[in-house]
């Protein structure tokens, strides 16, 4: 082997490295179809489409509820036969990213509101405005329906929410003498003193995870006012007022006042603090609603549970809306009949199924209607479905720097000000300054 | 000596291997536990009630066994990609001195500063105008592609660790270059190799970002993809069959080590060029 030849095979390995070089990137195109009434079904056209819907539905339930119905809408139209993309929650956002720009995004998406807007914006989503059914859009509520409204369009129909709810050990409140309260809502100042009621003999009244809380501050803030941005897109502003302190300075309170609240909780997620809920550590925790089937599943034979009505604020019992959704590429070159499939998905009876499944909260009131129905309100039900009457669209969702801002600036502060480390004007200040250096 | 230290140094081994070994032993113990007992505040590494519908609850689930071919297919073939094209590569970087050197070794480091996030889109379509997004060959020639740079830069270490003195010795005896490279060169890199094989299998068997941005259909999906939608969205996590999963996924990978860390010998060299 000569050295001429040996410096060609160097250049052999170094120069597959060469496949990473850079090109143009692509671009939007409007739809074929123009949109035209309102369809819950496309008229058949002229030759067979094929449509892909990537879905992110994860329990076994789900995914069986899922394939039910494009199992049902393929047999029921021939013409059009969709074909489902299975792909996880890690990393969606990056491969939707990838799939937009490379121009081979699915026709269907299934996403989130908070999640997804940033892709409306840029352009990339249908109008599904014309194709939805005048039944669908008056049986979702009005906040639900500006969640996924951007520029006056809605960008996607709404299929599942979640929402807050406290959770109880019901025999552990009933020994501290404390009645189970029922009703549409539960005042805050009714439950911290509830809490503070069953905190007794190594026992606390409240065990809350809140290793993540921006988003829980981020929603049930809502309730006292808080809103956290004024504006909409580049132009929105941090604001922190009474509002937006009331629910952290009430946190601290029962933590550090009250002790009715378990200190080790705020460093846990909220799973994490299911086990010492079981445990009877702690008589009452906050949750996603979701929880609300594993804890029918996993809790120890004989605990006696229930899920309290909404948690009410200083202003109303209102809680963000981020539901997950389906959306139409606007580059599918059968947005109509995409439209119409997703329309077909939103039924009550659909809708019911899937939210059943994920045990989340259906966007359309005939869905949870049937629901009611079918579960008779048990394991919780009555009350997390009622919770859906107030979900509403909060501000931070048409803000495109909102998600850099809770990672790098909120959940840190946060966390600094549940740790004790930072007072109210501390956290404030970090928030707000926070906001400046990410838009500078 | 003291009469305390070989004791002691076993105990710190000990010590050391359970500090490595206990999170494997704690993923085995999840993968037979059931939900309740993984949410409840019970710390036992054996489980109370051993409760295997974990794995077939797994298998069915995401097509587990699929993806263990997928990501068997696409493990081995960059390894023998990586291999057959770095060894000559890394020896003639490490032996011949000169401006193509510098250059290659100037653009291998280069290329290790580029986030992946930053190449991912034009990447993107670079695949997809050669037909190969969504696909294990295209997902290959990536793995090669991305694993090539370091894989060079290790192996043209091991070259250059064999003193020139014994190819030399060989050329004077009346070896050729060929018969020194295979009789001489080649068994004193085999190490070298085997750790630079290591290296291109684990990093392209457990790669997740590639493959789940360029492969859109399960059929193509590799296990690390498939491990992943265990875990749902609102923070749900089917910690049974997750944990299940990843034990089955660990396997091949055990299997693969337990094979090729036996080639792993160091030392051949000790000696070799004393008079």
């Amino acid at each position: 082997m000569n050295k001429r030849t040996s410096q060609l095979l160097a250049l052999v390995g170094v120069g597959a490295l060469a496949l990473t070089a850079c090109t143009s990137t692509g671009g939007s195109t409007t739809p074929e179809a123009s949109p035209g009434e309102a369809v819950s079904s496309a008229a058949p056209p002229a030759e067979k489409v094929d449509l892909t819907f990537q879905s992110l539905s994860d329990q076994p339930g789900a995914i069986a509820a899922t394939e039910a119905v494009v199992k049902k809408w393929n047999a029921e139209n021939p013409m059009v036969q969709v074909k489902i993309v299975p792909a996880g929650w890690d990393g969606v956002y990056d491969k939707l990213v990838t799939q937009f720009a490379g121009g081979a995004a699915p026709d269907i998406i299934h996403y989130e509101a908070a999640s997804v807007i940033p892709f409306a914006l840029d352009g990339y989503l249908a109008d599904m405005t014309p194709y939805i059914s005048e039944d669908m859009k008056s049986d979702v509520n009005q906040g639900i329906w500006d969640s996924v409204t951007v520029n006056d369009q809605i960008i996607a129909v709404p299929t599942e929410l979640q929402s807050y709810m406290v959770f109880a050990n019901t025999k552990m409140l009933k020994s501290a003498g404390i009645t189970v309260p029922t009703g549409d809502t539960l005042k805050w100042d009714d439950f911290r003193a509830m809490a503070k009621q069953a905190t007794t003999g190594g026992q606390f009244g409240l065990g809350w995870g809140l290793k993540s809380p921006t988003a829980t501050f981020m929603s049930l803030g809502l309730g006292n006012g808080g809103v956290y941005f004024d504006g909409e897109g580049d132009t929105a502003k941090v604001v922190i007022g009474d509002g937006e302190l009331k629910l952290p300075n009430e946190i601290m309170a029962m933590n550090t006042e009250d002790k009715s609240l378990e200190p080790s909780t705020l460093t846990q997620s909220g799973g994490d603090v299911l086990a010492g809920f079981y445990a009877g550590k702690y008589a009452m925790t906050v949750q996603g609603s979701y929880q609300a089937a594993n804890i029918a599943k996993d809790a120890p034979e004989g605990f006696e549970w229930a899920v309290l009505p909404a948690l009410e604020g200083t202003k109303s019992a209102a809680q963000s809306a981020n539901p997950q959704t389906l959306s139409v590429n606007i580059d599918s070159k059968s947005v109509e009949q995409s439209a119409a499939f997703v329309n077909y998905f939103a039924s009550a009876e659909n809708l019911a199924a899937l939210n059943t499944a994920d045990a989340l909260i259906p966007a359309s009131k005939a869905a949870r209607d049937l629901i009611a129905e079918q579960t008779g309100g048990k394991d919780g039900w009555t009350e997390i479905l009622a919770s859906g009457d107030h979900l509403e669209a909060a501000p931070f969702m048409k803000v495109p720097n909102y998600t850099q801002w809770k990672d790098t600036v909120a959940t840190p502060a946060f966390q600094t000000f549940l740790a004790g480390q930072s007072d109210a004007d501390g956290l404030s200040k970090a928030l707000t300054d926070g906001w400046t250096q990410i838009n500078r | 000596m003291g009469r305390f230290t070989k004791p002691g140094q076993y105990l710190l081994l000990l010590a050391y291997l359970i500090f490595l070994g206990f999170p494997l032993l704690w993923l085995i113990s999840a993968a037979f536990k059931s939900s309740a007992e993984l949410n409840s505040l019970r710390v036992n590494l054996i489980p109370t009630d051993w409760h295997l519908a974990n794995f077939p609850e797994a298998l069915a689930k995401q097509g587990l066994v699929r993806s263990g071919l997928n990501s068997t297919i696409v493990a081995v073939t960059t390894t023998i990609l990586v291999i057959v094209v770095s060894i000559p590569a890394a020896y003639a970087l490490a032996r011949f001195k000169g401006k193509l050197r510098t250059l290659g070794v100037g653009w291998i480091l280069t290329s290790q500063v580029f986030p992946v996030i930053l190449i991912i889109i034009p990447l993107f379509i670079i695949l997809k105008n050669l037909n190969l997004v969504d696909s294990l060959l295209g997902l290959i020639l990536v793995y090669t592609t991305y694993t090539m740079p370091f894989a060079l830069w290790m192996l043209q270490g091991y070259v250059a660790a064999i003193p020139k003195d014994l190819e030399e010795a060989g050329a004077m005896d009346g070896a050729s270059r060929f018969k020194v490279l295979r009789e001489i060169v080649f068994p004193l890199l085999m190490p070298g190799i085997v750790a630079t094989a290591m290296f291109a299998f684990v990093s392209s068997w457990n790669e997740f970002f590639f493959a789940l941005v360029l492969i859109q259909t399960p059929d193509n999906y590799t296990l690390p993809i498939t491990l992943k939608m265990f875990v749902g969205g609102e923070g749900k996590v089917a910690l049974g069959p997750l944990a299940a999963g990843a034990v089955m996924a660990a396997i091949p990978s055990l299997v693969f080590f337990g094979f090729m860390q036996r080639k792993l010998t160091g030392g051949l060299l000790a000696g070799a060029v004393k008079g």
